[in-house]
């Protein structure tokens, strides 16, 4: 059976050329790069090449990145080493659980928030984020590109924002690294994390950017790795692995784009060819990501039955046991609950060919007049 | 031929993971399925327990082995079916001051019949399980015959399935015993095979239905209260905790001492009382049956059959006769303890004939 993987968005397949270096550096650089001896020395050299790997594909100083375990915890070092009782955070309703978790939990500690609904659009408006602001305000964090939707959001302005009343701007980019180009030293982001796993890199790295100048108290102690922030050895194999993805990606952008962006509107142009009825939410998404609503099919039976004819999409937000719960998202953006009961997300990347794209087609084409026949028993 | 297409019910344990591997050797193509029936939440905090009902172990258990074996695996989220239709039937039942039987009802609704639909909007053409039992078709006609492991023959809890679905149904344990069961899974490398045997009730924790029943309906548990413990000639003997902590035969924490021990033998919500009685007194020599459920025709005169009034009893001959909507049941030998609520179950030999509900 073919196997077809349409699920960019939730993490992708190590680049070959990624996965040959790190398994090098996993055998041959093994030393502690805290030690003085030539095998420290080399190890430390990896992870500084995999920084300036980094640096150059964002435009920033290489010393303006740390290492992280991943997006997720990026996103805590933030957080919690910068909120304290008493200070308000603006961030959005559609955020990663990484950041509203975070939130739910320093409420319990006395930190004040207000959460920003998206517009029907699927972006943030930056009015209301201006109309949020108090004395207390100490950051505003919102994501760059919404997981579910692919919308983006106006990053430049929001930062332009924060700067102008002195508050802090923080954005979670793991959704625009790698898909999207980036240039650091254009926008006043104070920090940003990011992550490998989502632009053919290993799983387990990430980076947090922390501008120059921005003082980060840390909440991990131990050996003083990573400007103090991210003590522990560190994670040899997997940063270098990052530091070559965000090399690849960046090098390779446009081509990308191009390249997934006709492969959408063929797979877009085939729905509409072969009758399908289908509703595909907001105007404007990064390159590949497409939230489809099939009407009158559910969408967990399409996800379940399509996997078994091998092709993998996502709908709503898998929790850890597999199990769906309906797209909070779509409801916030004022989408009706029977279509957000129905919406999937498909999400292409550079990998992907036109035979893939058919063969989706045909099998969708297939399985959804019979769905829309079947009884509905999974509301 | 393309091959027949099988949803495989996976609660993570040794039996359904054998079942998936049994089908596959038999050449059929499967898809397993673990089914979220419930979250035992800790109603002050909201935290989930673990309990039997699939905790991610279970679940992680049944998507290992689907893994090995090469099967797509996914977890269906039928809580809302359980709820409606087995949980919220356990409490009404035992303010009613009867003794449910859940599991029969989650076989016939939830994994039965919902599972059957299940396979139908996936495009399947058979659902399979892992219980100990066998399904035997003649002509038009389909019924359940004893599992080949008479310890362990599950059929009882079966009675209530729909006839019609045992068509599309497959039980490849049927004819193992519960150590082939095993030793198969050892010899197949199989993650599950050591899991323990689930005997208390899955969605209640600690086997503490009261306990449960406080949490999962606080606002009617208030209002039952201690009452009466009376003996067979109506004299009161002592005061009960409250008549939905106890069941039908139970002796142990009665909390009324008599040189010989005295058994619950009634319970009545009506006036809030239960009664009390020696061991002889709790046998009787019929009863009656609600809700019948038939594998043949349904009798009209007067029949000969094999009872059985809970898993595990040992049964007795008995004679059944329509009673109305009813049917009333005349055992050659007294049973101990009938207890209402609970599923009485008829056999020809190995097979499975009818059940219903116990009334008295």
């Amino acid at each position: 059976m073919k196997k077809i993987y349409f699920d960019i968005a939730a993490t992708t397949p190590v680049d070959p050329k990624v996965a040959t270096l790190m398994s090098h550096v996993m055998t041959q650089t093994f030393g502690n790069p805290s030690s003085i001896h030539k095998f420290g020395q080399e190890s430390h050299s990896v992870i500084e090449r995999a920084r300036l790997q980094l640096a150059t594909a964002l435009s920033c100083e290489p010393g303006e990145i740390i290492f992280t375990g991943g997006g997720s915890e990026s996103n805590n070092l933030v957080l919690q080493g910068i909120l304290k009782s008493g200070d308000h955070i603006i961030t959005s309703t559609y955020e990663h659980p990484a950041i509203l978790n975070v939130l739910e939990a320093l409420q319990i500690k006395g930190l004040e928030t207000t959460l920003i609904n998206p517009t029907k659009n699927g972006v943030i408006d930056c009015s209301e984020v201006i109309n949020a602001i108090q004395p207390n305000t100490k950051l505003i964090s919102i994501m760059a590109v919404n997981n579910e939707l692919g919308t983006i959001n106006p990053i430049a302005q929001l930062s332009e924002i924060a700067a102008e009343n002195s508050i802090l701007f923080h954005t979670d980019a793991v959704q625009m690294f790698g898909k999207l180009p980036m240039d650091l030293s254009e926008i006043h982001i104070d920090f940003m994390s990011i992550s490998a796993h989502k632009l053919y890199g290993p799983k387990g790295v990430g980076a947090l950017y922390i501008r120059q100048g921005n003082i980060l108290p840390a909440i991990l102690h131990g050996g003083g790795q990573e400007n103090n922030l991210r003590p522990g050895t560190e994670n040899i194999p997997g940063i270098a692995g990052f530091g070559l993805a965000a090399e690849l990606a960046t090098q390779n952008i446009a081509p990308n784009i191009k390249n997934i962006l006709e492969l959408e509107t063929r797979f877009l142009t085939g729905l509409a060819e072969n009758g399908i009825e289908f509703t595909r939410h907001c105007n404007s998404h990064i390159p590949g990501l497409m939230n489809i609503s099939f009407h009158d099919v559910k969408s967990n039976l399409l996800l379940m039955n399509l996997d078994m004819e091998g092709v993998a999409i996502s709908a709503g937000s898998a929790c850890s046991s597999g199990t769906l719960k309906a797209s909070k998202v779509l409801l916030q953006i004022g989408v009706s609950e029977k279509l957000a009961s129905e919406s999937v997300r498909i999400s292409l990347g550079k990998l992907h060919t036109k035979e893939d794209v058919d063969y989706t087609l045909q099998k969708i084409s297939k399985l959804i007049p019979r769905l829309q026949n079947s009884s509905e028993i999974n509301a | 031929m393309p091959k027949k297409k099988v949803l495989v019910a996976m609660s993570g344990g040794v039996d359904s993971s054998v079942t998936l591997s049994l089908l596959l050797d038999q050449g059929y193509e499967c898809i397993g399925v673990t089914m979220k029936l419930w979250e035992n939440k800790d109603p002050i905090s909201n935290v989930v327990r673990n309990s039997n009902c699939n905790t991610v172990e279970a679940i992680n258990g049944a998507k290992m082995v689907c893994d090995r074996l090469g099967v797509h695996h996914y977890t269906l989220d039928f809580m809302d079916v359980f709820k409606k239709n087995v949980v919220d039937d356990f409490s009404k039942e035992y303010l009613a001051g009867r003794t449910p039987n859940p599991c029969v009802r989650c076989n016939s609704i939830v994994k039965w019949e919902t599972l059957l639909q299940q396979a139908h909007l996936f495009g399947l053409d058979y659902i399979a399980t892992g219980h100990y039992a066998r399904i035997h078709h003649e002509k038009d006609e389909s019924y359940l015959l004893k599992g080949a492991d008479i310890l362990k023959d599950q059929s009882y809890m079966l009675w209530q399935i729909n006839p019609d679905a045992l068509k599309k149904t497959l039980l490849p344990l049927g004819e193992m015993t519960k150590s082939e069961t095993r030793e198969y899974a050892k010899s197949r490398g199989l993650e599950t095979a050591q899991t323990p045997e689930s005997m208390d009730l899955c969605f209640v924790n600690g086997n503490d239905y009261s306990k449960f029943l406080n949490e999962i309906m606080p606002e009617k548990m208030n209002s039952v209260k201690p009452g009466n413990i009376m003996d067979e000639a109506g004299e009161v003997v002592g005061e009960h905790t409250g008549f939905t902590n106890y069941t039908i035969g139970q002796r142990k924490g009665v909390g009324v001492a008599f040189p010989e021990p005295r058994y619950v033998k009634k319970i009545n919500p009506i006036d809030n009382s239960i009664v009390i009685a020696r061991k002889e007194a709790m046998y009787t020599d019929h009863c009656y049956a609600s809700q019948l459920n038939w594998f043949i025709e349904p009798p009209t005169k007067e029949m000969v059959t094999f009872a059985q009034i809970r898993y595990n009893s040992k049964g007795s001959d008995a004679t059944i006769l329509k009673d109305g909507s009813n049917y009333r049941i005349n055992f050659k030998d007294p049973q101990l303890a009938v207890t209402p609520g609970q599923s009485i179950v008829f056999y020809d030999n190995n097979k499975l004939i009818g059940g219903g509900i116990i009334e008295i």
